[in-house]
């Protein structure tokens, strides 16, 4: 390793800044290899080089921050929203006598949160069948989620290796999702700033690192038409970084080790 | 070996290109865009040096990769985070040319049917002898301008 | 804590331990599936393998094979990191008592996941 604690600092507090993502201790590997292309190309010695030049050189902060905040798509991203739903939402769902559970997966990308979901419902709570509405904005990621098609990179992200030999099937480069699976995801196109999509009143809505792209009032309509479908003591799912406090004091915060989950308040007189 | 084409396509030059593609963009240059297909006429390799590895199995497959003694310096200070134009030892040079080939090799492994063992690599200043081998692929790619030589051989 | 990096190529082993000293990780190093073998019984403290499949000597399936009949390496969290990617390969390694299975070529994002997943780095957040 190159990089001192000093750049690291520089580096996180610039990303920090600029895009409200949290680049904690334990991070420094992903400065590293995200920034030593960056170093490379600028004929620097190494990546804490490049950090010297970037206190120097604003110009050269937008391609950190791109570097460091692409979207990424992992199986089982963040892990702990998954142990929630696993330990506690699904639980108390099937103990209610719940025979199906609607899922709504908002900017789902190419569609492993949604799969992480499915997977875990099927492999966990047989008594339950999971109705899961998957959205985005990109008719090329919803393609990819439809067609249930991942490469072996994809798939050697955070999804356990069990899952991967139960749940899929390899066809040449890449590894199709099951259909029984993908059956009970359904793909669609959609604004967050529009209706919400048919499919609910949703018992779970995972809405993930997307309100951290918009300003308080965008953020607080969004949180308003998320809580038009969920249903009577549904659970919000948020990025680990997001909050609703100081936008819409109709959620509290419920107590998860690591998770960012949300419930509205009980039903005052309607 | 000898350059007949008249077996079937057990594998597609498109399929090789994408784990070598995915394999540069991970390990060697961790990012996209310096490694293309090779435009225009077959570059003559200078100074080549060769690696390979066999997948046992019906038929036996060959993976073999050649580049210029330069080029695959150039490979072993990627993967090694070594700085440019420092010297490269034989042993890592075998060493990392090698891991190329497993890797290479070793996916198409896991895409063909009846993949038998993979042998370790092997690397030598000579294509390894092996007569009435047939190519199924044999494509020059481009890695950051230098010739890269990529080809798939079924074993009699 | 500790980590032992198996694997015959030593560009591997140093991309890989570089991935593990950079979330905290020490390291110790094998060639073969043999000298692995011998590296646990120096190190007793090792919490983690990584473990290529194809090396002279031991295979890294053998090595799990044999890892497992020790009592005392139980709690050793055994990961595959390995360019071997049928998926009967993995169900032979998981079978043997591998816990997890990295395909090569790998981010060390995708190492690092899978750590996490093993409970052996701290979540991401």
């Amino acid at each position: 390793m190159t990089l001192t604690a000093e750049s690291f600092d520089f580096v996180a507090t610039l990303v920090r800044r600029r895009s409200a993502i949290q680049l904690g201790v334990g991070k420094e590997y992903l400065v590293e290899s995200r920034l030593s292309p960056l170093a490379r190309s600028a004929g620097v010695a190494d990546v804490d080089a490049y950090v010297h030049a970037l206190r120097r050189d604003v110009t050269l902060h937008d391609q950190v921050v791109e570097a460091l905040t692409t979207n990424e798509t992992s199986w089982f991203r963040d892990l702990t929203p998954f142990t929630a739903l696993r330990s506690t939402v699904l639980p108390e769902l099937a103990a209610a006598g719940r025979t199906q559970v609607r899922v709504w997966s908002a900017a789902c990308s190419s569609g492993q949160e949604a799969y992480s979901i499915a997977m875990t419902v099927a492999d966990e709570f047989p008594q339950l069948t999971a109705s899961i509405t998957a959205t985005d904005l990109s008719e090329q990621m919803l393609v990819q989620g439809r067609a249930g098609r991942y490469s072996q990179l994809e798939v050697n992200r955070g999804l356990p290796a069990i899952m991967l030999v139960k749940h899929f099937q390899r066809q040449g480069a890449t590894f199709e999702i099951s259909p029984a699976l993908r059956r009970g995801v359904t793909f669609r196109s959609h604004n967050l700033l529009d209706a919400p999509p048919p499919g609910g009143p949703f018992d779970v809505i995972f809405l993930r690192n997307v309100l951290i792209y918009f300003d308080v009032a965008t953020k607080r309509e969004v949180l308003s038409r998320v809580r038009s479908v969920l249903a009577p003591g549904g659970t919000l799912f948020l990025g680990a970084a997001e909050t609703t406090i100081g936008i819409d004091d109709s959620w509290q915060r419920i107590p998860s080790a690591g998770a960012s989950v949300y419930r509205t308040h009980e039903k005052r007189a309607a | 070996m000898s350059a007949a084409t008249e077996s079937a396509p057990i594998f597609e030059a498109e399929a090789l290109m994408g784990i070598a593609t995915d394999l540069f963009e991970t390990m060697v240059d961790g990012e996209p865009g310096h490694l293309t297909l090779w435009w225009g006429e077959p570059p003559e390799l200078e100074d080549s040096r060769f690696t390979w590895v066999d997948i046992q199995g019906q038929p036996a497959t060959r993976v073999l990769l050649a580049a210029s003694r330069e080029t695959g310096e150039q490979l072993t200070r990627a993967l090694l985070a070594l700085p440019e134009g420092s010297a490269v030892g034989d042993e890592d040079f075998a060493d990392a040319v090698g891991e190329v080939a497993n890797v290479v090799g070793g996916n198409i492994k896991s895409m063909v049917p009846d993949g038998g063992a993979l042998t370790l690599p092997s690397v030598a200043h000579a294509a390894p002898d092996a007569p009435g081998a047939i190519a199924i692929i044999d494509t020059y790619l481009s890695w950051r301008g230098a010739p890269l030589h990529v080809s798939l051989w079924a074993l009699p | 804590m500790k980590a032992l990096v198996i694997d015959d190529s030593r560009v591997m082993r140093r991309i890989v331990t570089g991935i593990l000293r950079g979330v905290g990780f020490d390291t110790v190093e094998a060639g073969d599936g043999k000298e692995a073998l011998e590296r646990l019984t120096e190190h007793p403290d090792v919490a983690l393998c990584c473990i290529d499949w194809n090396m002279p000597v031991m295979t890294g399936f053998e090595f799990v094979v044999e890892a497992r009949k020790r009592q005392e390496w139980r709690d050793i969290t055994l990961m595959m990191v390995t360019t071997e990617g049928e998926q009967g390969q993995i169900v032979r390694a998981l079978a043997a008592g591998a816990h997890e299975y990295v395909i090569k070529p790998f981010t060390p994002e995708i190492i690092v996941d899978k750590l996490e997943l093993l409970g052996l780095v701290g979540a991401r957040a």
